[in-house]
C-alpha cells in the first residue's frame, strides 16, 4: 500500500514538476496548428487523474505523439483533423478525445471537447503552451 | 554603410560615376506598416479639426485632434507613417503644430475607436497638405548602367560599389508573394481581392490552405510581424518596403543581408562551403527566424540554400503558412546597376504540396539609408 501511495506521490510530481516546465510564456507557433505541448484537464478521468499533457508533432503527413509523457506514456494512435471546421479526433489506446481548435491564431490557442473510454467520459480542455 | 577593405576597391572612374549616379538617384524607400489588421479600408471617415499634439516616434507619427461632433469636443488619432519615411519626404516634426486647424481623410479603427489611418491631412485654411510620401521608385538612366564588379573574381557587386556612395534596394515590384504565373487579385498588404482565390496562390495541403483562408478573412490581423515584432524572414524580407542592404564581407567569405527598420535585423549568408547546420547540435536545437543560409555564384548569379527555420513568424504578409521543413534556394541577380532580379523557390513537404517559385525586382536607391526604428508590440 505504501509502495502505490509512493507510486502516486511521485507521479503526482512528475506531473506538476511537467507542468511548471512548461507553463512559461506561450511560443507562438504558425504553422501547423496542432503541433507543439498542451496542458490542460481531462475532467472526471478517475484512471489517470485530471490534468493531462499532450504532445504532438506534425511531419508534412501526420499527426503523431502522446499523451502524459513520463508518466503514463499513452501514445497517440491516430489524430484526424477536418480544417474547414478545425474539429479534432484523437485516438490514443482506449481513449477517444473529439475536440474542436479554438482561438486558432493565438500562441495560446486552445483544444475543447470531450474524451471517452471505458471508463467514462467527461469534457476535456486543453491549451498550448 | 561602406566597405573598407582596400583590396576590394573598385577603380576610381567606377566609383565617380556611381556616386554622381546616386546623387541624381537620391530617393527615399517608404512603406505602410501592416495597417490592414487595425484600420478598415472599407470604413473612410472625414473630419476638420484643431491639433493637440504631434506625437513623433516610431513606428508611426500619430497627431491628435480636437473635433466637434454635435455640441461636444472629441478627441482624434490620426496615425501616420514612420518619422523616417516622413523626414525623408521632407517633413519634421513642428510641420504640424497645437493650434493648427486640419482637414482629416483616411480610414477608421476597426475596434470602432476615435483613431483613423490618415490618408490625407491638410491644412483646412489653404488646403495643403501636409505628411505626404512620395510613392514612385527612382528613375532609372535610359541606358542601363552596367553591373559593378569586383575587380579580384569579377563577380557581380551585390551592394553599394566599394568605396561610392551608399545605397540601399527597394520598390519591390512584388509586395506580397504569390507563385510565378497566378494572377490573382491581392493588395500590397497580401490581403486577396476575393478571398476564393486562394488556393490559386500556392499550391498549399489543405489545413495550410484553411489557415491562410482564415488569416485573410481576419484581415491579417494576426500577424506576429506586426503584432509582436517578429522577424520578417524567408522571401518577406525582400517584399519590404523598408528595403534591405547586401553587404559583401569578401575577407570572412560571407554577406550580410541588412533589413530596414524592424530592430536593425540581418541575416548571414556564409560562403565558405559549410553546411546549413548550427554550430552545436545542428538545426533542431535552434531554429531561427532567418534559417541558416550558405550560398555559391553560379555565374552572375548568387544561389542561397537556406533551411533551419522556425515556425515563429509570418514567412509572407498575406498569410501563407510554412513550417520548421521548410527550404529554399533563392537566386540573386543582378541585371543592371540599378536592378536586382530575386527568386526563390519554396520547398516545405509540412505546408506544401510540391515546390513552388515566385520572383521579383528590387531597384537600387541610390545614397540612401536604412531606415531605423524600434518596433513596438501591437497586441492590446
Amino acid at each position: 500500500m505504501f509502495l502505490r501511495i509512493y507510486q502516486r506521490i511521485i507521479k503526482g510530481l512528475t506531473i506538476v514538476l511537467g507542468l511548471a516546465m512548461l507553463a512559461g510564456t506561450a511560443h507562438a507557433q504558425e504553422g501547423h496548428p496542432l503541433k507543439g505541448s498542451w496542458i490542460g484537464e481531462w475532467s472526471g478521468n478517475t484512471a489517470l487523474g485530471d490534468f493531462v499533457l499532450v504532445v504532438m508533432d506534425w511531419d508534412g503527413e501526420t499527426v503523431s505523439g502522446m499523451i502524459n509523457p513520463g508518466t503514463d506514456n499513452l501514445a497517440i494512435d491516430s489524430v484526424d483533423l477536418d480544417p474547414s471546421d478545425w474539429s479534432v479526433e484523437i485516438k490514443a489506446g482506449d481513449y477517444t478525445i473529439d475536440a474542436s481548435i479554438e482561438n486558432l491564431e493565438l500562441p495560446s490557442r486552445s483544444l475543447t471537447g470531450t474524451w471517452s473510454s471505458r471508463n467514462g467520459r467527461g469534457d476535456f480542455e486543453i491549451v498550448r503552451q | 554603410m561602406k566597405q573598407e577593405s582596400k583590396k576590394n576597391r573598385l577603380p576610381t572612374p567606377v566609383k565617380l560615376l556611381a556616386g554622381m549616379l546616386a546623387a541624381f538617384t537620391f530617393s527615399t524607400v517608404f512603406a505602410h506598416h501592416p495597417i490592414q489588421g487595425k484600420f478598415d479600408p472599407g470604413a473612410d471617415v472625414q473630419f476638420s479639426g484643431i491639433v493637440t499634439k504631434v506625437d513623433w516616434r516610431s513606428p508611426h507619427v500619430h497627431v491628435f485632434m480636437n473635433v466637434r461632433e454635435g455640441s461636444s469636443m472629441v478627441n482624434w488619432a490620426v496615425e501616420l507613417e514612420n518619422p523616417y519615411i516622413l523626414i525623408n519626404n521632407g517633413w519634421q516634426e513642428d510641420s504640424l503644430q497645437p493650434g493648427d486647424a486640419v482637414s482629416v481623410a483616411g480610414i477608421r479603427a476597426r475596434n470602432g475607436s476615435r483613431q483613423v489611418w490618415g490618408e490625407q491631412v491638410s491644412l483646412t485654411d489653404t488646403g495643403r497638405p501636409v505628411y505626404t510620401v512620395n510613392d514612385t521608385s527612382p528613375a532609372k538612366p535610359l541606358s542601363p548602367r552596367p553591373v559593378p564588379r569586383w575587380p579580384e573574381d569579377n563577380h557581380p557587386v551585390l551592394g553599394a560599389v566599394p568605396g561610392g556612395a551608399d545605397g540601399i534596394w527597394g520598390y519591390p515590384t512584388s509586395k506580397a508573394l504569390v507563385e510565378d504565373g497566378v494572377n490573382v487579385g491581392m493588395n500590397e498588404y497580401g490581403l486577396l481581392d476575393n478571398v476564393a482565390d486562394a488556393a490559386k496562390v500556392a499550391p498549399m495541403q489543405d489545413w495550410a490552405l484553411a489557415r491562410y483562408i482564415h488569416r485573410q478573412e481576419r484581415d491579417l490581423r494576426d500577424d506576429p510581424t506586426y503584432l509582436d515584432c517578429k522577424p520578417p524572414g524567408g522571401p518577406r524580407q525582400y517584399q519590404s518596403d523598408l528595403g534591405l542592404q547586401l553587404i559583401e564581407d569578401k575577407q570572412n567569405q560571407r554577406i550580410f543581408v541588412l533589413l530596414g527598420s524592424g530592430n536593425r535585423n540581418y541575416r548571414i549568408i556564409h560562403m565558405d562551403g559549410r553546411d546549413p547546420v548550427g554550430l552545436v547540435g545542428g538545426d533542431d536545437d535552434n531554429p531561427l527566424f532567418y534559417g541558416r543560409s550558405v550560398g555559391r555564384w553560379e555565374g552572375d548569379t548568387l544561389v542561397v540554400d537556406t533551411e533551419g527555420f522556425n515556425e515563429g513568424f509570418w514567412f509572407t504578409n498575406g498569410g501563407l503558412p510554412h513550417t520548421d521543413r521548410l527550404s529554399m534556394v533563392e537566386k540573386f541577380t543582378r541585371k543592371d546597376f540599378d536592378t536586382l532580379h530575386y527568386e526563390v523557390t519554396i520547398d516545405d513537404p509540412g505546408a506544401y504540396t510540391r515546390p513552388w517559385t515566385a520572383s521579383w525586382d528590387l531597384s537600387w536607391v541610390g545614397g540612401a539609408e536604412l531606415p531605423f526604428s524600434l518596433c513596438q508590440h501591437n497586441r492590446q
